[in-house]
């Protein structure tokens, strides 16, 4: 059976994410409002049954901007993730597969990664980039794929001599074909479970940057930056600060529970 | 590993476009031709990269950062006596303490809750208080800090007044005596270090519990209680102690973690440490501050994980009879 449904945690997970996801696609039919549309005649309202989460400073209704600033988040963990996982699978593979002083030099370029203070990493790389939503999920994709490339190696280095790809190497397999016929398919149950859980840390720095104001920027929507124009406001309108915390909450919650969950299900230890 | 740090350091101060000192590096427009050219000479920008790369390094091991663009002429590192025997003091030389006093402080107050938690949760596995303790951890993992910040500022400090929200002394701490001062400043620790502890006791709490655990398993642990001995005894003196080994390793590889998360924390509470420095600096392009705090942050990372090391052999005899051999 599926193994998402067999563990509560990770069907709980799955349910939080799918619905965040098909409120983020649907955004532009479901959002009452136009996100960026200014209504001076509606300034910091509070939640109504006409703006159910309120308005900001500029008329904005906070649940159209929450409907489309849950696109942003999506979007930025699922690239940011796939970059880094791509990174990894191609680092971690090759570490593992040839062994020796390649692998030396990979692990010792993780040490090196891993050493320098990551939040630091890439607050200084976008000091030297403008923010825009590309480069955020560039920066976080090349910050972070140090935790797969560690996990890729290792299994490579477990299945490495094992007889099915011994086996097949001594039919004569080429490199190219063991590394993505055999080793790659039977290692994918961590990069899956380190992929899911690298969404739920990318969402949580792509909104601590728009946070501080160097993550997404005006007038494009993204939870974080809801948040740092509300806590100006913070003493007469919490609502500005209340539901994008809570949106970030619960994405997180979604994507770490669907990823523990999958690990527990996956671990053939557990069946 | 320091050369490697460097290395990366020095490639990201040369991923702007164009050179540094041109504004669409965001270079500030109003800086004067001369100031430009004080900072070409000093990164030797007109020498090829390779030379470029030797001089920052020479540099770097005489552990001299240059000064801060912005806050006149301030020496980043370290305090640097003038010819008139003015000194001023390094900026990273007054933030360092305060971020490390802070990080220290959460430290301590994640062994103090994490522990008992992840203990609780192992010794009840699968029953209620396991469970509830696992919900917390679920939420404290994805509760984002500077929210979280947000959220008790404005309950503590502006609804019910009971914690100052931002900076390190109140409004006139400096008349107060200095046990006083000492006071007024704890005071205003709580929020930065509960919030800085919040987020990394989820984590500990997890790992001391699947620690013990997997200890439990052992087959000494069942010699222990076959021996009769008292059960606190086998919990405590027999499993915990294993069980915790691997935290110092835990609290090595969290310090980069630590040090990052203090640039969301100590920007909301206006706490002039490392974290502030450094966002101030990104805001001001203030590369001097950068590339130092950077170096000086992935040094400090170093020193960390060696100590963590050494703390481990230290504390288990296998290890430390092998370092011996």
């Amino acid at each position: 059976m599926n193994p998402i449904l067999r563990n509560p945690l990770a069907l709980i997970g799955f349910i939080i994410i799918s619905v965040i996801a098909l409120l983020a696609i649907f955004a532009p039919l479901i959002a009452p409002y136009d996100p960026n549309a200014i209504d001076v005649k509606a300034i910091l309202l509070a939640p109504t049954s006409e703006h159910w989460m309120g308005t900001d400073a500029l008329g904005r209704d906070i649940w159209s901007r929450m409907l489309f600033g849950a696109r942003i988040s999506l979007l930025v963990g699922i690239v940011a993730v796939g970059i880094a996982t791509s990174i990894g699978i191609f680092l971690g593979a090759l570490a593992g597969y040839y062994r020796g002083w390649v692998d030396t030099v990979m692990m010792r370029i993780v040490d090196i990664m891993l050493s320098i203070p990551t939040f630091f990493l890439i607050l200084a790389v976008i000091a030297f980039l403008t923010p825009s939503i590309w480069n955020i999920m560039i920066v976080i994709g090349f910050t972070s794929w140090m935790g797969v490339t560690r996990l890729v190696r290792a299994e490579f280095l477990s299945l490495r001599n094992r007889e099915f790809v011994l086996a097949s190497q001594t039919l004569g397999a080429k490199d190219m074909r063991l590394i993505f016929l055999h080793l790659l398919p039977n290692s994918l149950t961590p990069i899956i479970v380190s992929s899911v859980l690298g969404v739920a840390s990318a969402v949580l720095v792509e909104s601590g940057l728009s946070f501080l104001g160097l993550g997404v920027q005006a007038p494009q929507a993204s939870w974080g930056n809801i948040l740092n124009d509300g806590k100006e406001y913070i003493q007469f309108a919490w609502w500005l600060s209340l539901f994008p915390g809570l949106a970030i909450l619960i994405t997180v919650l979604g994507y770490n529970l669907l990823g523990e969950g999958l690990r527990d299900a996956l671990d053939p230890r557990n069946q | 590993m320091l050369i490697g740090i460097s290395l990366i350091s020095f490639f990201i101060m040369h991923l702007a476009p164009g050179d540094i000192t041109t504004t669409e590096a965001g270079f500030n427009p109003k800086a004067s031709e001369e100031s430009r050219q004080k900072l070409r000479e000093l990164y030797h920008l007109d020498k090829p990269i390779i030379v470029q790369y030797g001089l920052w390094l020479e540099r770097m091991s005489k552990l001299d950062f240059g000064n801060s663009f912005s806050s006149h002429q301030r020496p980043v590192f370290w305090q640097t006596t003038d010819e008139n025997n003015n000194t001023k003091l390094g900026m990273i030389q007054e933030a360092l303490p305060i971020t490390l006093l802070i990080n220290v402080m959460s430290m301590a107050l994640i062994i103090l809750i994490a522990l008992p938690l992840g203990i609780i949760s192992a010794l009840t596995q699968n029953k209620l208080p396991d469970r509830s303790i696992t919900l917390f951890v679920f939420i404290g993992f994805a509760i984002p800090g500077f929210w979280l910040a947000l959220m008790l500022m404005y309950w503590t400090g502006v609804v019910h007044h009971w914690l100052p929200i931002s900076g390190l002394h109140s409004m006139g701490s400096q008349n107060l005596s200095s046990f006083m001062q000492i006071m007024d400043t704890l005071k205003h620790l709580i929020l930065p270090v509960f919030i800085s502890a919040i987020t990394g006791l989820a984590g500990i709490s997890l790992f001391v519990r699947n620690g013990m655990l997997e200890v439990l398993n052992q087959d000494y642990i069942t010699t222990a209680k076959a021996k009769g001995l008292a059960h606190n005894t086998v919990i405590y003196r027999h499993a915990l102690r294993n069980a915790l080994l691997p935290l110092i390793t835990i609290f090595g590889l969290s310090i980069p973690g630590l040090i990052g998360g203090s640039v969301i924390s100590e920007s909301i509470f206006a706490i002039p440490g490392m974290g502030k420095l450094f966002f101030d600096a990104v805001l001001m392009r203030d590369f001097p501050v950068i590339m130092g705090i950077l170096t000086i942050g992935s040094a400090l990372t170093l020193i960390g994980n060696l100590l963590a090391d050494l703390a481990y052999a230290w504390a288990d005899p296998r290890v430390r009879k092998g370092v011996v051999r």
